[in-house]
């Protein structure tokens, strides 16, 4: 099986791509227009070089060839959401190409990053059909891939680490991104595409459904259509678009009124690879890069406070005070010296409640205070613990590293310090 | 010295002069069709200021905007063109009204449109296109500049047949925003007055960089004088007789100054077709927006498909625009692109770089039109092609952006004829010194003096 994307970015810029509208959120339709992005006779694009740096951004996190200057073709068709009736976008000129991304061991090819310009939007009300030409000129990137994804997992596994480098680049894509699919099943390879998908869980739904669809066809001999389908949100279908013989025509040419554009000099934000992070912060510890990666790929807080504390602290401490933090507290209120007390209590073996988490955000003076008691006292208790639990004892035989699991369930129950406890607890057990 | 500009500005007007201009353009443009609007507002103006034109795809805020076509009726540009509003801020002008011209600029006589304009000389004959108005109105009215555009001939070829100064400035020296497009690569505004030193001073005032242009790019303008003039022999060759004579004449007298060469460039003579596949390739798509209910022409039946609703509505293009969209869509299409577009790119650069190289060393000096004026009923005779033949001599420096200039030099029968010369990029000041030179020696005849003082 043979998965290719066409994922379409919206960047993150305060004005539009070829004019200067605003692209802040609104609710009133066409406020935010121009003769620009109406595409009204005698107007021309100007490029916003925001888009340029953050495309540029995007094509280097992706490890593209980058050429000195880019430039633009229309793309033409008719549609009216279309302002010109042609889209600038790129071809040959693009801002990237030949790249490729990194998923668990593997590479997924990067065919092209290219900017273009996003359409107006279409709005159906009963009988009416609306355009609210807001979106009209919004910056978009679309990222090509060559079809290398080759299971469910690693569709999804692509788009969460296209998501991270996107989200460390400042461009979110939870809600804004829309993909074009492509499937072929062997044995005849025939290329399907899906248009049009919004949002990532469409995206899974909508290729899982295909494959399924496809994989019926062929186990029942019924043929494969070389077809365009679109997927429809409420019925989790994939439906015929439409068959192609041939490719579209949308007779390019070279977008005259933007001549070849410089960005040898144009700066752009440097990647964050979050995997290659986790995997070297993980190194010679007992936690699982896993772990981090998670915690951080869409987080950059998080990222910066494991790398404030990381010589300070335990890794597995901060990893857990986080966790605990993320859990019971949240971000806004949160400055970085209340998220190093509960760190710190979790690295004093301290069991972090939520009240103790509220309470240190709430800049109450948290503190453990463990009972003290004899050696004597210690090791009754922990005999008696062990006949109550002679399943925990058994455990421990097999496998020493149980004696942790004891020692928490000691210390916790008996308010102790779980190093007071370890100390009679490897004492008693070694002598036994 | 001749500029009319600053002989206005010194003289006292009579009050009334405005009103009194208006109402005799309006009487006479009823034969002569030069204008598609007149401003009636200049009526109120009382500074004194010199009346000027734009042509018909140069946006002016408010003012209907057409093109020339049926598509954009009633379209209001709710924006001024960059040249406009330098016009308007440097105080000397005052806007008179629109100027007729072929659909979309798409035109050599000017005939491509409702009611083509005549030649101010004789109006059984052509004015030439596109900007046929601009040149007409320029020969009918004492005072006034007129702000005009070239694709591949436009400005030159109108101001030939009827006599007046056509600047087309290097691409990239004016701003194109807000000028309806023809094909962006080849577009350029520039300038027809009765004088070199009008238009320079016209020039001056619209160049220069425009942030809402990123192709007016042009930093600065040069004034290298030349000792050379080059002519050449495979284009004189498609010459007819009568102008090739009169021609030689003209540069028998220009030869006591300069050094004539007649050489060969056989690629010039080519130039046509690279010339109108670019031209038509980029109207086809310039074209597509025109759908019948954004702006413009308000088709309305909305209770049908979108392909049919586009269809009915621009069923309303003219027949040349209609060709030019046929053609232009054909030659973007898969299949033939590298066989036309790509290659016409490539001859283009070849183009580029064997004039340059030329105009290094010299001028280049040529008839404008290759025929004496033709007359209204046999233009209308000729086909397409034999129509695209006569850009002959303004395609070369259009295709490669470079700057040329078309003043009278000679009268046949009474009518104009024209002559055209061409420099390097950005050394448009060095045309504008020459026609100014030529000017000492040679007065320019006009049939109408309207506003007379």
């Amino acid at each position: 099986m043979k998965i290719g994307l066409e994922v379409h970015v919206a960047l993150p810029t305060k004005s539009k791509l070829f004019c200067s509208c605003s692209m802040a959120d609104t609710d009133a339709p066409n406020s935010q227009i121009c003769p620009i992005c109406l595409g009204f006779p005698g107007s021309k694009p100007m490029l916003n070089e925001a888009a340029v740096s953050s495309a540029l951004g995007i094509a280097n996190a992706l490890h593209c060839a980058v050429n000195n200057s880019i430039s633009f073709v229309r793309k033409v068709y008719f549609y009216p959401d279309l302002p010109k009736c042609y889209q600038i976008t790129q071809m040959d000129g693009a801002i990237g190409s030949a790249g490729h991304l990194d998923i668990d061991g593997k590479k997924v090819r990067i065919r092209r990053v290219q900017i273009e310009e996003d359409p107006a939007q279409i709005v159906r009300e009963g009988m009416l059909t609306l355009l609210d030409f807001n979106r009209s000129g919004t910056p978009l990137v679309e990222i090509v891939t060559e079809p290398d994804i080759t299971t469910e997992e690693e569709l999804r596994s692509f788009i969460a680490n296209l998501r991270s480098l996107l989200y460390y680049l400042g461009v979110d894509i939870n809600k804004e991104i829309k993909a074009d699919l492509n499937i072929s099943l062997p044995p005849k390879d025939i290329r399907v595409e899906v248009k049009n998908v919004t949002g990532i869980k469409s995206l899974i739904e909508a290729t899982r459904f295909e494959i399924e669809r496809q994989t019926d066809a062929i186990k029942n001999n019924e043929g494969i259509a070389r077809e365009t389908r679109g997927y429809n949100e409420k019925s989790k279908l994939t439906e015929s678009l439409r068959e192609k013989e041939t490719d579209e025509e949308y007779g390019y040419i070279y977008e005259p009124d933007l001549t070849t554009f410089e960005i040898s000099g144009t700066k752009f934000v440097k990647a964050t690879y979050v995997g290659r992070i986790a995997s070297e912060l993980a190194e010679g510890t007992d936690v699982n890069p896993r772990t981090i990666r998670e915690i951080t790929m869409l987080d950059r807080h998080s990222l910066g406070l494991i790398d404030k504390f990381k010589g300070k602290y335990g890794l597995r401490s901060i990893i857990h005070g986080i966790q605990r933090f993320k859990k019971y507290g949240s971000e806004e209120h949160a400055s970085d010296a209340e998220i190093e007390k509960i760190i710190g209590l979790v690295e004093s073996g301290a069991e972090v409640t939520r009240e103790m988490v509220l309470d240190i955000l709430a800049g109450k003076d948290v503190k453990v205070e463990y009972s003290r008691l004899t050696d004597g006292q210690l090791d009754k208790m922990i005999k008696e613990f062990l006949e109550k639990n002679p399943k925990l004892l058994e455990e421990y035989k097999k496998n020493s590293k149980t004696i942790n699991l004891i020692i928490n369930q000691i210390a916790q129950k008996n308010n102790l310090h779980p190093k007071d406890v370890a100390k009679r607890a490897s004492a008693l057990l070694n002598s036994a | 010295m001749t500029s009319y500009i600053r002989e206005f500005l010194g003289m006292e007007k009579p009050k009334g002069y405005y009103t009194e201009l208006a109402s005799e353009i309006e009487k006479k443009d009823a034969e002569y069709h030069a204008f598609t609007t007149l401003n009636r507002k200049i009526i109120d103006c009382s500074d004194g200021s010199v009346p000027f034109t734009t042509k018909a795809n140069i946006c002016v805020k408010g003012i209907e905007t057409t093109a020339g076509s049926k598509m954009l009726k009633g379209y209001l540009p709710p924006f001024d063109a960059t040249v406009v509003e330098r016009m308007l801020n440097d105080g000397k002008f005052s806007f008179l009204g629109e100027t007729n011209m072929d659909e979309f600029g798409f035109g050599t006589f000017g005939l491509n449109t409702e009611v083509p304009a005549r030649n101010a000389f004789d109006k059984d004959y052509v004015a030439g296109g596109s900007s046929s108005g601009a040149a007409v109105a320029t020969a009918m009215l004492k005072y006034h500049v007129a702000i005009s555009e070239s694709t591949g001939g436009s400005i030159a070829t109108p101001a030939a047949l009827n006599g007046v100064v056509g600047f087309t400035p290097t691409y990239g020296a004016v701003s194109r925003y807000g000028l309806i497009d023809y094909a962006n690569s080849l577009d350029k505004i520039g300038v027809m007055a009765r004088s070199a030193d009008d238009a320079r001073m016209v020039f001056d005032i619209i160049k220069g960089k425009d942030e809402y242009d990123t192709t007016c790019a042009v930093e600065k303008i040069n004034d290298e004088g030349k000792d050379k003039i080059y002519i050449i022999r495979e284009l004189m060759e498609k010459t007819e007789p009568a102008i090739k004579k009169a021609f030689e004449k003209m540069v028998d007298g220009v030869g006591k100054s300069y050094e004539i060469k007649e050489v060969s460039m056989p690629i010039l003579a080519e130039a046509i077709a690279p010339y109108y596949i670019i031209a038509m390739a980029e109207a086809s798509t310039n074209l597509a927006k025109y759908t019948g209910y954004k702006y413009g022409l308000q088709y309305g039946e909305f209770n049908r498909r979108y392909n049919d609703f586009f269809t009915e509505a621009r069923s309303n293009f003219g027949i040349e625009a209609k060709r030019r969209i046929i053609l232009g869509t054909f030659i973007r299409s898969e299949s033939v692109k590298d066989k036309y577009y790509t290659k016409a790119l490539a001859v283009r650069r070849m183009i580029i770089k064997e004039m340059a190289k030329l105009l290094n060393d010299g001028f280049m000096l040529s008839p404008t039109l290759p025929i004496p004026t033709p007359r209204v009923s046999d233009a209308m005779k000729l086909t397409s092609v034999q129509n695209y033949a006569m850009d002959i001599f303004t395609i070369p420096p259009n295709l490669g952006g470079f700057p040329h200039i078309t003043f009278p030099y000679d009268y046949m029968d009474g009518m104009p004829m024209g002559a055209q010369l061409i420099t390097g990029h950005a050394n448009d000041y060095a045309l504008l010194d020459f026609v100014s030179e030529w000017e000492k020696g040679f007065q320019y005849k006009y049939k109408h003096n309207l506003g007379s003082l």
